[in-house]
């Protein structure tokens, strides 16, 4: 047999030019295969016995059977027309009565802290663009947004650190001359 | 499973509105409580929060367009219920919302429904570390196995955008986890 002096071995059509991205598939593969091993499957988390089972009636009892029933109105309306004109009466007198002695309850009645409890406690779903719309701006100053009061000297301080360059602050030196 | 399209037009009818309600509830609450609970952490609050999220979709589900699938309108409904409640809890103890998430963390250890080993607590610790939004994409793509253009449509980011964010969030778990 003639020995081939080059090689005897053959190769599929093609192979070293899809080495490379063969190569490198690999390499990517076996890196993304090393990046999940570090991170658990599962986190852990359990659930109560047959928790599952009882949300649906929790749930429907707040929903869907919680919704308002119908009541028929009964053919004898004359009892509410008595009923009412009764409750009509006692209205009528009583807010003679409490027109004298009394003053309505307005807006300047609520605490302070009630309505910053309200505040606090309900999402009112407004962004900032649209407080800002209702509340003009002259009317507020640093200190109504702030928590803590800012220190003259801290903001100099914020700005040595940060600021690279004093002149990109276009700041009016008036004061100053 | 009944598709979405007709469960939606049953939610809308008056007369078919609670069975159909009684289906959803039971096709999605695993789903949606494992979001919750990934971001409240805390089983009892999972709890609460799930409900609130099932009593708004009731709701609101007259308003509900069809623009988005049901599937990523309520994903949307329960990750904003869980958000502020987070935010109304940080305010009445009066924490910052970090100092929330850290706690919660915590208090994992002592928690009869958390079976985590030192590794899956170290996983809590860093997801606690990352900004919301990239929590949110981790989770839900790592751990719910979502589809980029779900979350997209949930959270109403693009899915470039959800990409960069899972990965970076990745690579900032695999790096904390990677510390002694």
């Amino acid at each position: 047999m003639k020995k081939n002096k080059k090689n005897s071995f053959d190769i599929p059509e093609g192979y070293f030019e899809s080495f490379n991205d063969r190569l490198m598939d690999r390499i990517k593969k076996e890196e993304a295969e090393n990046g999940e091993s570090l991170i658990p499957k599962s986190d852990g988390f359990t659930v109560p016995n047959s928790y599952f089972d009882n949300v649906e009636p929790v749930v429907l009892s707040k929903t869907v059977k919680k919704e308002t029933k119908v009541v028929p109105l009964r053919p004898n309306s004359n009892f509410y027309y008595g009923a009412a004109a009764v409750a009509a009466i006692f209205i009528l007198i009583f807010s003679f009565n409490w027109n004298s002695t009394s003053e309505t309850i307005g807006f300047d009645d609520l605490a302070n802290a009630e309505i910053e409890a309200y505040l606090d406690n309900n999402t009112y779903g407004m962004s900032s663009y649209e407080i800002a719309s209702i509340i003009p701006i002259d009317d507020l100053s640093f200190e109504d947004v702030l928590e803590n009061a800012l220190e003259e000297n801290n903001i100099l301080e914020y700005l040595d650190e940060n600021v690279d360059d004093i002149e990109d602050l276009n700041l009016d030196y008036s004061d100053y001359e | 499973m009944i598709a979405e399209e007709t469960l939606v037009q049953e939610l809308k009818k008056e007369e078919t509105r609670a069975k159909a309600f009684e289906v959803l509830v039971n096709t999605y609450k695993e789903r949606l409580y494992w979001h919750i609970r990934r971001i409240v952490l805390n089983h009892d609050d999972a709890d609460d929060v799930l409900q609130n999220t099932f009593i708004k979709i009731f709701r609101n589900i007259d308003n509900f367009k069809g623009e988005s699938k049901l599937y990523s309108w309520m994903y949307r409904i329960a990750t904003n219920e869980s958000l502020t409640f987070l935010k109304q809890k940080s305010k009445k103890m009066g924490v910052s919302d970090q100092e929330l998430k850290e706690r919660l963390v915590e208090n994992l250890e002592a928690d009869v429904y958390f079976e985590g080993d030192e590794i899956q607590m170290k996983l809590q610790k860093a997801l606690a570390s990352l900004p919301d939004k990239q929590k949110l994409v981790f989770t839900m793509k790592y751990f719910e196995e979502m589809k980029y253009e779900d979350i997209s449509d949930a959270l109403g980011t693009s899915v470039g955008a959800l990409k960069a964010s899972y990965h970076l969030a990745v690579k900032k778990i695999e790096a904390y986890l990677r510390e002694d």
